[in-house]
């Protein structure tokens, strides 16, 4: 009979364990979900912190804003404010045409690549808000356009993709 | 040939038939025989101001359907994820992966390599002292805030609260970056524009 046949192996026995063998074989690390974009609960901040807040680093030259965000990210850290997200927005590119001096026509100067980069940090108190304002400005970079905003859905959705066709229903249905 | 115009008459009607437009001068139409319905052109009708029903229900069941095929399509895309846009910066273009050109470097002169550790760590103390100033700069500006703040609160505990308070019209906050040289006075820039080439991406 399978019932009586079966030797269980208790606790208290030697035999306890016997059979086992997936420790010893090497970890599964578990297959890694596609994370579903979603957007994070925007925080509103009381009267005496604000709430989520973009520091929004804008240049031509990407090895600068870069070090720059990372530089700002490292400052928020080392003063112990919260950083929720460091992200990089898409990055435009401008045609830049001048017209001759002696001519009708329009020359192709140059093609500019402009770069942003985002810092979003949370609970900064209000005391605190302008000396950190003051220490960014003092080593903010040539070239670098900073700006300090709140955070809102928008901010968000400008990261996205478009989708016409859902809008085109949309647009459609009501 | 109105007059003679054969409508789906019996034979024997024939006989009775009896065309009555030869004697009339034709000016009025008239009725040829009894199965012709209407005074109008073979074929025809007077319009009439009720929509047939059979019309009305394909009408009605055909806009049901598109109205499901749509919200089904609506669900199917609202199903899928948002994404986001791809950033150029990240995406190593493929160029500088597949051609096999390596640089050969000369090789440095004991000199210059020791030059070159030497400057390394003035840079290091340099940045270190940078670092170490600015550390003191923010602890000075923390320490002096509490201190006024305390001060006011001695003072008045109205003021102290408003000063608590956060500001806003702090934020939105914006600073270009300082420049290397002041704007050149009197400086002619050329006419010109700006075309935005950005890839737009769509999901």
């Amino acid at each position: 009979d399978v019932l009586l046949g079966c030797h269980r192996s208790y606790r208290s026995r030697p035999t306890h364990g016997i059979g086992k063998f997936k420790y010893l074989l090497p970890k599964e690390v578990p297959k890694k979900r596609k994370e579903k974009v979603q957007m994070k609960e925007i925080d509103a901040g009381t009267e005496y912190h604000y709430g989520d807040v973009n520091i929004q680093m804008t240049s031509y030259d990407l090895c600068l804003v870069e070090h720059f965000a990372q530089y700002v990210h490292r400052l928020c850290n080392r003063l112990s404010i919260r950083v929720n997200e460091s992200y990089a927005m898409p990055t435009k590119t401008n045609e830049v045409l001048f017209m001759e001096e002696r001519g009708s026509k329009m020359q192709l100067d140059a093609v500019l690549t402009t770069h942003q980069r985002v810092v979003q940090i949370r609970g900064l108190s209000s005391t605190f808000a302008p000396i950190l304002l003051e220490i960014i400005q003092s080593s903010q970079p040539e070239g670098v356009h900073l700006l300090m905003k709140q955070h809102t859905e928008a901010d968000f959705k400008s990261r996205l993709k478009s989708r016409p066709e859902l809008e085109e229903l949309l647009a459609e249905m009501s | 040939a109105e007059s003679m115009a054969p409508e789906s008459v019996s034979p024997h009607v024939l006989c009775y038939f009896f065309p009555c437009s030869s004697w009339l001068p034709r000016r009025v139409p008239l009725r040829e025989s009894h199965w012709q319905s209407s005074l109008l052109e073979l074929r025809t009708s007077l319009p009439v101001r009720a929509q047939p029903k059979k019309k009305k229900k394909v009408d009605v069941k055909k806009e049901q359907a598109q109205k499901e095929r749509m919200k089904k399509k609506l669900k199917k895309l609202e199903k899928a994820a948002p994404e986001l846009i791809p950033i150029e910066d990240f995406i190593t273009p493929l160029k500088y992966s597949e051609s096999n050109r390596v640089r050969s470097l000369p090789g440095l002169s004991p000199e210059e390599s020791e030059r070159r550790v030497l400057l390394l760590k003035k840079w290091c103390l340099f940045k270190q002292k940078q670092d170490e100033a600015e550390k003191k700069a923010i602890k000075g500006l923390v320490e002096s805030q509490q201190e006024a703040l305390k001060e006011l609160r001695l003072e008045s505990e109205e003021l102290y609260e408003a000063a608590i308070r956060r500001d806003e019209e702090l934020f939105p906050f914006e600073r270009d970056g300082p420049s290397y040289t002041p704007p050149l006075p009197g400086y002619d820039p050329p006419e010109g524009k700006c075309i935005d080439i950005t890839k737009v991406y769509t999901q």
